[in-house]
């Protein structure tokens, strides 16, 4: 049938995109992570990856990621708490979510000026009587610049399965002799925990694989697997362990992926 | 920020002054239109072939696939696309960054066109047979005009994906050709230039001016088809 | 095949993966400018059967002719028969005019024809002046009559309605219920009406066809099926029903409550088990002595028009009786009722053995009795 012709015809153009963009890139960077930097296939490259200096770097990427997500879940969670209580919640959102949108890079340059030398922050430490600090290209600047980047992603999940509950809910809770905290975490933070987890995954991974930010702001103090990845790929030219530690960013994500795992369940 | 004083058209005169930056703000925007027009038809095609799959676990598997760049860090887009191309043999440039734009982008159009499928009763499609249109009929004339809204939230979407995005165009853009955040990276990190204020609040005025854009769209919808997810 | 016929289905079977059949070997004749009413339970197969004369779906077994002509693969864009869905399908994204116009726009109609068709099929469900609304801004009512003038203005040969009325409230369901057949007088074309709702059947068709189960159980006038329900299953669909088991003596004679009875029906094996209705309308209340049963009365509804009056005989069996009088709670009462309200039915029996048995009776010169007027 003519209908089932042109179907497929359509069909096959995504088809052929998913085999191009979406499983060939995943084979390459498997195949390639096969390959020493002379181009002999070996399994070198994991062999280097279990090595103190790759697995020093791995646990401290990991570490700053989980530093990163667990700052930015310890304010966010509390803001969308009270953003859902505001009265104008939607448009506070609004406001909070309106940072996502501008271009990372532009956040980061503006995080520049205000860290640097002669900017905002230091001005303020001096004049509250703490002189001139080196804020820009340390650990903390970094920590400071990411989680302020990911706190609208880390809100809006968290916004919205609270916002979602049913009201009712928390006063049955009251009604049946929970105090505000019993009642908090029995009943808010279980039902809201699908939100959560959304917010860590969107927060985690991408803080696993900044390499912009710890170049501008972190000034090679952090290195991340995304830096790592960068590295091997563009500076040292060695694509077989970019790779491998790709390899294992994409293992790492998919476990995180399965540990926090949102199932939908009836209210 | 640096050194502020007072507005000052003088910056963007030597910006545009620049023919090379004349060139990257042009490159900019070409691979955004282009890359936004390409996504968005095969986005669209993308969500009719879930939508029309059959089985509930060919529809599924098929929504995963779609859904890995959207989870996959921008690093790991960036140098498998690097490897690819390589090994296609495409140089390292203009159609390197295209591609990869709208490869990265065909994701979020169809998920932005899927939910608008959905939401569009069956028996419409049977309604437009019966009545005698023909498959080519019931697409472009009742299926594309149902899911525009979806459409176009779709291309500005990807717009705005391909003015953002630095990591994936920075692993693929090569040495001759660069995008508007390519460049604002190399200039920060080779230390601050005058231009790169200016170029700044370009690059932001344009971002923000597609969010809005975007957000009447949005907002026209729900009120269009009245039967969206309308929230509190 | 007879010219009057439009659709036919000859043993058409319609599976859905392996699943047991959604309609079972089905055959039927639908004649040209006729109303008809395809009466069913949720899930018998109604939907199904209409969207294989639309050509929605085709069927796994049998063939479907129309006009004489084999249309088993024939797609729905091809089809002269055009539906009326059950949530209408109006097109969203375009307003009452271009909806109603869009089959004429599709077969590239000349522009002031279109204009003067839709306008006309506009008029004819009462909707003149509404051209330039937007659908959303229309009431369920009037989206029904948008569907309708949709349909009509293609001037099919046949169309089809899916329980167009289900999502109406009561009074403007009863409107449209009128409406909806004076349409078809005045068009002559054949409609198919979907329904589950018994009433609005006999209401309205020239023939119903009662399906259960993916099989159609009985067809005929509104009548025919009302007074003569072939079996349990149409009996107590159609109307509501006192059915009770009994045992057919001999011809023109019927046991039941311990009691033997005349009757009408004949052509039973001797001391054959047979079901028995008597429909509650045919039941009239009298005094213990006076009446054919004996009945105590159990609870009494208020109906409207009557009383609905729920009582039990001494062997438990329930009775249903619609009087305009009202009943005392709890008091012995007395039911008669005429020899012509026991209608005997033969258990597992067929249409088509029922059809047979009932010309035996005509064969042997007493079919006044079986004439429904
Ligand atoms: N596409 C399908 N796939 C599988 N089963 C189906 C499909 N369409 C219908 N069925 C099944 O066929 C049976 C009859 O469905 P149909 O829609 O004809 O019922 P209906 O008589 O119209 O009921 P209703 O009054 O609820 O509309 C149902 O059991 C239904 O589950
Ligand atoms: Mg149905």
């Amino acid at each position: 049938m003519e209908s089932k012709l042109s179907r497929n015809l359509y069909s096959f153009s995504y088809f052929l995109w998913i085999v191009i963009f979406v499983i060939l890139p995943i084979l390459l960077i498997v195949y390639y992570s096969l390959f020493d930097i002379e181009g002999n296939f070996s399994f070198v490259n994991y062999q280097k990856f279990f090595t103190a200096v790759y697995l020093k770097m791995t646990l401290s990427s990991f570490w700053y990621a989980f530093l990163i997500t667990v700052i930015t879940f310890l304010i966010a969670y509390p803001t969308a708490y009270l953003l859902t209580k505001t009265k104008h919640k939607q448009f506070w959102l609004l406001l909070i979510i309106v940072p996502s949108w501008i271009n990372l890079l532009l956040k980061a340059y503006a995080f520049l000026g205000i860290f640097g030398t002669y900017g905002v922050a230091n001005s303020f430490l001096k004049i509250i009587g703490m002189g001139e600090q080196q804020i820009l290209f340390t650990d903390f600047s970094f920590v400071f610049v990411s989680v302020y980047i990911f706190i609208p992603f880390m809100i809006l999940p968290i916004f919205n399965s609270l916002n979602e509950l049913n009201p009712t809910l928390l006063d049955a809770a009251r009604d049946l002799g929970a105090s505000a905290w019993t009642a908090f975490y029995r009943v808010i933070f279980p039902l809201t925990i699908d939100g959560v987890k959304s917010g860590w995954q969107v927060t985690f991974i991408p803080a696993l694989s900044l390499f912009m930010l710890t170049r501008l702001i972190a000034g090679n103090k952090v290195i991340t697997l995304g830096t790592a990845i960068e590295q091997q790929f563009l500076v040292t030219q060695d694509w077989g362990m970019g790779s491998t530690i790709a390899v294992f960013l994409i293992l790492i994500m998919i476990l995180f992926m399965f540990l926090t795992n949102t199932r939908k369940r009836g209210v | 920020m640096f050194d502020f004083k007072g507005f000052s058209m003088q910056w963007y005169r030597e910006l545009f002054h620049d023919t090379r930056m004349l060139i990257i703000v042009l490159n900019t925007i070409i691979v955004a239109l282009l890359s936004a027009l390409f996504s968005t038809i095969f986005g669209m095609l993308g969500a009719l072939a879930i939508y029309n799959a059959k089985k509930r676990q060919t529809k599924n598997m098929l929504l995963s696939l779609n859904n890995v760049l959207i989870v996959s860090p921008d690093v790991i887009i960036g140098a498998s696309f690097l490897i690819l191309f390589t090994i296609a043999g495409v140089k390292l440039g203009f159609y390197s960054v295209l591609l990869s734009h709208i490869a990265f982008s065909i994701p979020i159009v169809v998920l932005m066109v899927l939910p608008k499928l959905m939401e569009m009763s069956p028996s419409l499609i049977d309604a437009a047979r019966d009545l005698g249109a023909n498959s080519w009929d019931v697409l472009t004339k009742v299926i594309i005009p149902f899911i525009s809204p979806g459409i176009f939230a779709g291309f500005f979407m990807a717009l705005t994906y391909s003015l953002d995005d630095f990591s994936v165009t920075f692993f693929v853009t090569g040495n001759g050709f660069s995008t508007l955040s390519v460049e604002i990276y190399s200039l920060a990190r080779r230390g601050i230039s005058l231009n790169i204020n200016a170029l700044s609040a370009l690059l932001f005025l344009v971002t923000l001016l597609l969010v809005v854009i975007y957000h009447f769209i949005t907002l026209r919808n729900n009120k269009a088809s009245g039967l969206g997810v309308q929230k509190r | 095949m007879n010219v009057a016929s439009i659709i036919q289905f000859k043993n058409v079977t319609k599976r859905f993966g392996n699943n047991p059949p959604v309609l079972d070997n089905v055959s039927f004749t639908l004649e040209r400018g006729k109303f008809y009413t395809l009466l069913g339970p949720s899930g018998c197969g109604k939907t199904t059967i209409l969207r294989l004369i639309a050509g929605f779906t085709e069927p796994s077994e049998g063939e479907i002719w129309f006009n004489g002509q084999k249309i088993n693969h024939l797609p729905a864009n091809k089809r002269q028969v055009n539906t009326v869905f059950q949530d209408y399908a109006l097109f969203p994204h375009l307003n009452v005019f271009e909806n109603v116009a869009f089959g004429l726009r599709i077969k590239k109609v000349k522009k002031t024809e279109i204009e003067a068709k839709v306008k006309q099929a506009l008029s004819f469900v009462n909707l003149d002046g509404y051209e330039y609304r937007e659908i959303r801004e229309m009431s369920g009512g009037q989206r029904q009559r948008v569907a309708i003038a949709r349909a009509i203005v293609n001037k099919p040969e046949m169309i089809l309605l899916d329980e167009p009325l289900s999502a109406l409230d009561l009074k403007l369901r009863t409107e449209m219920q009128y409406e909806l057949r004076e349409l078809q007088r005045r068009l002559g074309i054949t409609f198919v009406f979907v329904t589950h709702d018994q009433e609005e059947a006999l209401a309205m068709s020239d023939e119903i066809f009662v399906i259960n189960n993916g099989k159609i159980q009985q067809s005929g006038t509104p009548t025919d099926i009302y007074d003569e329900p072939i079996n349990r299953f149409v009996a107590d669909f159609i109307g509501e029903s006192n059915i009770v088991e009994g045992k057919m003596v001999e011809d023109y004679l019927v046991e039941f409550v311990g009691k033997k009875f005349e009757c009408d029906d004949k052509g039973f094996n001797a001391n054959e088990p047979v079901e028995i209705v008597i429909r509650p309308e045919d039941l009239e209340i009298t005094t213990p002595e006076l009446g054919r049963l004996q009945v105590r009365v159990d609870s009494q509804l208020f109906r409207g028009v009557h009383y609905e009056i729920c009582c039990y005989d001494k062997d438990d069996n329930e009775w249903l009786v619609h009087s305009t009088k009202k009943a005392k709670v709890g008091k012995e009462i007395g039911l008669s009722f005429d020899r012509e309200a026991i209608h005997v039915m033969r258990l597992g029996e067929t249409e088509e053995e029922f059809d047979r048995r009932l010309e035996t009776y005509a064969d042997k010169g007493d079919s006044a009795q079986w004439k429904v007027n």
